[in-house]
């Protein structure tokens, strides 16, 4: 996970610095008085870097994903809840010889 | 609805916190969480924590939630003083509480008082009428004195009420199975499955009450409605699998002579009974001769 976060961190410097640069691209067009079209070449490789990076960060850093088939092994429902709200206590319960030890002190 | 993997985390911390490992009370709320019903396990550990001063002061606002689960897993295991004890405890903490009425009441009916805990809860609906819980608790009381059809008249008037409650739905539908209204219980079944549609038992049971009423129309239905449980279960539910066998089987028999639909049952049947093989191999290698013989028996019979 703190690969991730690292390669996370690092492809958001890249993106940063790629915008600085294309800034400071357009700046200087400005001065030659030319049309931008689009970003030097290493300005778009340090793009297509940094958005690997971010990639990989958003899939690494989380923890470990859940299943989302409901029919998973994980997700699979097992049981329906005991219905609790009508539950009845006159069962056979009743017979169980009674444990004295159980007492609530004060 | 409880997970597979929930369940597991139950059963672990369970075997865990029985040989004596911590952890009770993850244990507990999980427990409070699922809405299992292990009363003795809860008595038992909730009452180690609870009589530990130390142990009951880290909880902090949670103990009397605590108190209250343990209250109920007492009356459960019919250990009334411990019960009352835990409810004086509360009361003391909680003066004139509805929540708290409502278990004495509960404490009451545990303890076979009917005339008593009825009065409680009337009372109680006298300040709050609208409250689900002790509307519930009247229909468990008939339930439990064995009036079934004064449950079931209850608990139609509360569904009037609070349509919505799909516990109730589930708790009428399982009564009108025991007094074999089957009709009724179909009824219910199709309610709960109109509100949620993604729960396998549902879709399960609801074919086996068609099933259990017989005709070919409620056959043909309830095929669906296996099939659609083994679509919601990826394959894996057995009993869905030999529920679509058992209804092409009884179709075959109550159609015999009509040759009109035999091919696209048939598929159906055959994907069915090669899933149940793959599942009986895997699993219980040693029962496949029974279910060969089934099948084959299954076959024959058309």
């Amino acid at each position: 996970m703190r690969v991730g976060f690292m390669a996370g961190i690092l492809g958001g410097i890249l993106l940063a610095h790629a915008g600085y640069a294309t800034i400071q691209y357009r700046g200087m067009l400005k001065i030659v008085e030319e049309e931008f079209s689009r970003p030097p070449m290493n300005v778009v490789v340090e793009l297509l870097l940094g958005l690997a990076f971010c990639i990989w960060a958003a899939l690494a850093a989380p923890a470990k994903f859940r299943s989302i088939h409901p029919d998973s092994e994980e997700n699979r429902i097992v049981s329906l809840p005991t219905n609790l709200d009508f539950m009845i206590f006159n069962h056979r319960g009743k017979v169980f010889p009674c444990n004295a030890e159980y007492k609530l002190k004060k | 609805m409880v997970g597979a993997s929930e369940a597991a985390r139950m059963e672990r911390l369970e075997s865990q916190v029985e040989n004596g490992g911590g952890g009770a009370w993850e244990y507990l709320c999980l427990v409070r969480k699922l809405k299992a019903r292990r009363s003795n396990k809860v008595l038992k550990h909730g009452l180690s924590i609870l009589n530990d001063h130390r142990a009951r002061s880290k909880l902090g606002a949670e103990e009397w939630t605590l108190y209250e689960q343990v209250a109920f897993a007492a009356m459960d295991c019919q250990q009334h003083d411990v019960a009352k004890d835990c409810i004086a405890v509360l009361s003391k903490q909680f003066p004139g509480s509805i929540r708290i009425g409502r278990v004495e009441g509960m404490l009451l009916e545990s303890k076979g008082a009917w005339a008593e805990a009825e009065k409680v809860y009337a009372r109680l609906l006298d300040d709050s009428p609208l409250d689900q819980i002790i509307h519930k608790r009247k229909v468990a009381m008939a339930k439990a004195q064995g009036d079934l059809s004064a449950a079931v008249k209850f608990l139609n008037k509360y569904l009037e009420i609070f349509m919505a409650d799909h516990d109730a739905w589930r708790e009428l539908a399982e009564i009108y199975v025991s007094l074999q209204m089957y009709k009724q219980a179909a009824f219910c079944y199709e309610e709960l499955i109109l509100s949620q549609p993604t729960v396998p038992p549902y879709h399960l049971a609801y074919a086996e009450v068609l099933y259990t009423i017989g005709g070919l129309e409620n056959l043909q239905t309830a095929k669906k409605y296996y099939a659609s449980t083994v679509a919601l279960t990826g394959g894996k539910n057995t009993r869905a699998l030999y529920g679509v066998c058992s209804c092409s089987v009884a179709i075959r028999q109550l159609t015999k002579g009509r040759n009109k639909e035999e091919k696209e049952m048939s598929d159906l049947q055959t994907l069915a009974a090669e899933a149940l093989q793959r599942d009986y191999k895997q699993r219980a290698p040693n029962k496949l001769p029974l279910l060969m013989s089934m099948l084959k028996n299954m076959k024959l019979n058309s």
